[in-house]
């Protein structure tokens, strides 16, 4: 209780909120007694970042930074803007459908966070939409990253709970597309309030196929980085640093615009960047720690789930309990925690395991961009300089459509074992 | 007082991103060999995947004390706002002391976490886990260090007067 | 009142399910009910305290009092613990039995306490089995099947030297990336215990899968030492005997395991097995048991020599033995 006071009084009077989490845990480990449990502070600092995957982060941040920097981002805005620009919002469209096409490149929605907060928000501020909104925006489409395969979170599930990772991948194909669509709608709905900005006239069909053609290279980088990967010569994480060796060349070698202070610079922000989430995970390492040796997730577990044995009702209690853990823990140490209390009782009302699969890991997606702890919010905020609770408000709507489509597949089986079954993962 | 701790705090940050830099350039090329190997050079290096992750939690973590002296680190700021000036100072000052508190406690066990790691082996080039438990406590002290300094150099006064103005959003946008 | 025992691993919480939780389960019982509740264990899994090197490092603070490693997690600490990746040592699971539970598994037990100093060695429970290699370039039942074929190992420089010696190039790759690693290419195949291999899918990206049987590596089950040393003689009985009977656990359920769907039997519908013939795997055996001892010779003391000749000695012994006879 105390670490709880604690843990909400530093945020509201302003802590960074990684000095906040980091400092929730040590009073829990202080109330615990006893100074061997002091000693375990620094260990969880450097375990919980020792994890070679969290390379794709500051990988694509980097990536992001020099193809700013050498104008590979502003050719791609361009096409975007000749192809979409017409319709109000046009951007907004852009940077939901361009986290679609991402999503295949990648299995983390920090990284779609990191990739896009660097290069279309500023594109989008320069349009004349707010930063907030673009933010928003980016956020909200952030998620379709690890919802379409490939996805960190479903191989950690997978392999933790016995579950078909190809399995999940499949499943995790039509929710995507659909939180692309409805966020699109969202836009549509929201544009003419929000007063998104849109081109004067459409393009002619001349500049559209110059601007496609000055744009070549920057096209090839996600032909790149896929080829890398689906040709089996990078894992996911390593095609990150393939897309720094890209940028690095055209950087170099094609526009010749890179130089080595700018690069210098580059690197010095990018791991700026990385140590202020960095420093929230470790932290979060020590309080989540201190909550696991107390049992407070089994306990909330058990607690919520004493309520109700009818199917829906556990549905919502599980995707409800997920959203609200998840507002305040990060959710890679959710699943380790609550998984294995949670999934057994899925089973008890019939749940299909890759269908109680895909529920868990929309939850825990959508959990990255609730507040205050939430990675891509974070990300974003750190990238872009916004204030997160300024994100979060613009984010609300996109927030609600999401949690709509969640409830949507996790109460209707059939959408949401459409494809597995089609592909023989589920009965 | 104010005008050398900010100049105090600056030299040190420069210097601290410097090594910062190397690092990230060195975590880049180490990635790249490991790949380069699996593909080309067929050496299979046992090395390149722990360095990384080792580089990698170097870099970030000395990269906080950076963050500290530029402020970059993100907290909610709605409520204070609607705090008098003077207390919201007093508040911001105290927060300060707190986060000072806990990088304190950090580098203080950090010394004894990074004494355990001697004993054992890192599994690659013969080395001990050491050099690379050293991060959390070498971090953690530079952390300390840059909280006392931009203390002094801001006293509760950075929500209302950031500290730069080259904020690295505006750099970019 | 002797207190409680925080018991942390990092598999899944389901008795039924993996063979540390059995272990657990059963010395959690045994425990509690014959010291009458004066000790009672709390059980910690699915790496919910940190992962497996974590767990040793809390047991040696006293934060929590026991756990179970694997010999990786522990290597660190003990480096002399590699001894046991001598390749192609047993001939069957009851060999295993024998030498943990003999006379070599009481020097081993004695040697991680003297080397550590502030545990004790309860016993070495079996994590699933032996080794198995997968691919999916193409079928390996000979020794000249391996040339070419990259192999995701461990960041083991032993596994390493193992792979190497049959003519395969190793790679360490992180355990979080092996799955699409394996599905993409990016590597051909890897090599775990069975159950391993079943749980983490691995049958879904690979085509053939041969029973090498090249590795056995028990979990070292150890509890701390101030704690274990403060507890009244007929509680520490308790403990003992609680222990001995979790590793029978453990190992009757990894047979049951490898016997059911989520095993050798399930996977056998999803990829092509095939186990070696004595020829194959005495060929094997002859190019990857010097190279391995050279490893031995050239990276680790004089200790670790003593203790791998004691291992062989073991071994060879266990293996001649026959059942009831
Ligand atoms: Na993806
Ligand atoms: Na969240």
């Amino acid at each position: 209780m105390i670490v709880a006071i604690a843990f909400v009084v530093l945020i509201l009077f302003g802590m960074p909120i990684g000095f906040a989490i980091g400092l929730a845990g040590v009073i829990g480990l202080i109330d615990m007694g006893g100074t061997q449990f002091l000693a375990i502070g620094p260990s969880k600092i450097f375990n919980g970042l020792n994890i070679f995957p969290f390379l794709a982060m500051p990988f694509f941040i980097l990536a992001g930074e020099i193809m700013n920097d050498i104008g590979i981002t502003s050719r791609l805005v361009k096409l975007a803007q000749v192809l979409v620009g017409r319709f109000r919002g046009g951007l907004a469209h852009t940077n939901m459908l361009a986290s679609v096409f991402f999503a295949g490149l990648t299995g983390s929605a920090t990284a779609d966070a990191a990739a896009f907060g660097r290069t279309l928000v500023p594109a989008m501020v320069k349009e004349g939409y707010k930063r907030d909104y673009a933010c928003a925006v980016t956020a909200a489409g952030s998620i379709i990253g690890p919802t379409i395969p490939p996805s960190g979170l479903m191989v950690v599930y997978g392999s933790l709970m016995g579950v078909s990772i190809a399995g999940l991948f499949a499943a995790g194909i039509l929710p995507g597309l659909v939180i692309c669509l409805v966020c699109m709608a969202v836009i549509a709905i929201g544009g003419k309030r929000e007063n998104l900005p849109k081109a004067a006239r459409g393009a002619t069909p001349r500049e559209i196929w110059d601007t496609f053609v000055s744009s070549l290279t920057a096209l090839a980088m996600p032909v790149i980085i896929l080829g890398g990967i689906l040709g089996g010569i990078v894992t996911p994480t390593e095609a990150a640093s393939i897309a720094v060796a890209y940028a690095v060349f055209i950087g170099v070698f094609v526009y010749r615009t890179l130089t080595f202070k700018g690069f210098y610079a580059m690197l010095v922000r990018t791991a700026r960047i990385t140590g202020v989430i960095f420093v929230i995970i470790a932290f979060a390492g020590i309080l989540g720690w201190w909550m696991s040796f107390e049992r407070i997730p089994q306990l909330i577990a058990e607690t919520v789930l004493g309520l109700s044995d009818n199917r829906y009702a556990v549905i919502a209690i599980i995707i409800g309990l997920l959203l609200v853990v998840g507002m305040v823990m990060d959710i890679t140490a959710i699943l380790i925690i609550l998984a294995p209390v949670l999934v057994p009782l899925t089973e008890q009302v019939g749940l299909e395991p890759i269908h109680a699969g895909i529920i868990f890991v929309l939850a825990l997606n959508i959990s990255l961009m609730t507040p205050p702890v939430g990675a891509c919010l974070f990300v974003l905020s750190s990238v872009t300089g916004e204030r997160l609770e300024r994100i979060s408000i613009k984010l609300f709507p996109f927030l609600i459509a999401e949690i709509a489509i969640l409830f949507a597949f996790a109460f209707w089986e059939d959408a949401a074992l459409w494809l597995p079954r089609l592909l023989g993962f589920a009965q | 007082m104010r005008n050398w701790s900010e100049r105090a705090s600056a030299r040190i940050n420069t210097a601290v991103e410097a090594i910062v830099a190397m690092l990230m350039a060195a975590l880049v090329l180490d990635v790249w060999l490991g790949v380069a190997d699996r593909y080309y050079f067929h050496w299979q290096l046992p090395w390149p995947e722990v360095l990384a992750r080792y580089l990698m939690i170097w870099a970030a973590l000395l990269a906080v004390s950076s963050g500290v002296a530029r402020r970059d680190h993100i907290g909610l700021t709605a409520f204070i706002m609607v705090l008098p000036y003077q207390m919201r100072r007093a508040v911001l000052i105290l927060i300060d002391i707190l986060a000072l508190a806990l990088f304190i406690y950090v580098a203080w066990f950090g010394i004894a976490f990074a004494q355990s790691g001697a004993p054992r082996q890192a599994m690659i080039f013969g080395a001990s886990l050491a050099p690379f438990y050293a991060a959390v406590p070498v971090a953690a002290t530079l952390s300390a260090v840059q909280l006392v300094l931009v203390l002094l150099r801001d006293m509760g006064g950075h929500v209302d007067q950031p500290p730069f103005n080259d904020h690295m959003a505006e750099k970019i946008s | 009142d002797g207190g409680t025992i925080r018991f942390g691993h990092d598999n899944k919480t389901d008795p039924f399910e993996n063979p540390a939780h059995a272990c657990t389960a059963v010395f959690s019982n045994l425990v509690t009910s014959g010291t009458n509740g004066s000790v009672n264990v709390e059980v910690f899994g699915s790496n919910q305290l940190g992962s497996a090197a974590e767990h040793v490092q809390q047991v040696r603070d006293g934060i929590i009092q026991a756990t179970l490693t694997s010999t990786g997690a522990l290597a660190s600490y003990y480096p002399r613990i590699d001894v046991l990746n001598l390749p192609f040592a047993f001939n069957g699971n009851a060999s295993t039995y024998a030498v943990f539970d003999g006379d070599f598994g009481d020097a081993l037990a004695a040697d991680i306490e003297a080397e550590l100093g502030d545990v004790v060695v309860l016993g070495f429970p079996d994590t699933g089995g032996f080794f198995a290699v997968t691919n999916s370039k193409h079928q390996i039942a000979d020794l000249k099947d391996f040339e070419g074929i990259r192999i995701r190992t461990m960041t083991l420089p032993s596994h390493q030297t193992i792979m190497q010696s049959l003519g395969a190039e190793a790679y360490p790759l992180a355990w979080g990336e092996v799955y699409s690693g394996l599905q993409t290419g990016v590597i051909d195949g890897q090599m775990n215990p069975v159950p391993i291999i079943s749980f983490a899918n691995f049958a879904e990206v690979q085509k053939y899968m041969t029973l090498t049987n090249h590795l056995f590596s028990p979990y070292t089950m150890m509890i701390n030492r101030a704690f274990f040393e403060g507890l009244s003689d007929s509680e520490q009985a308790t403990i003992r005997t609680a222990a001995e009977n979790c590793v029978t656990a453990s190992r009757g359920l990894s047979r049951i395991i490898e016997a059911s769907d989520r095993g050798l039997a399930g996977l056998m519908d999803d990829i092509e097995v095939t186990a070696l013939t004595d020829e194959q795997r005495s060929a094997m055996a002859g190019a990857a048991q010097p190279a391995f001892e050279a490893h031995v010779a050239e990276n680790m003391d004089e200790r670790a020599g003593e203790l791998l000749g004691m291992f062989k000695a073991a071994v060879a012994e266990a293996n001649a033995s026959t059942y009831l006879n």
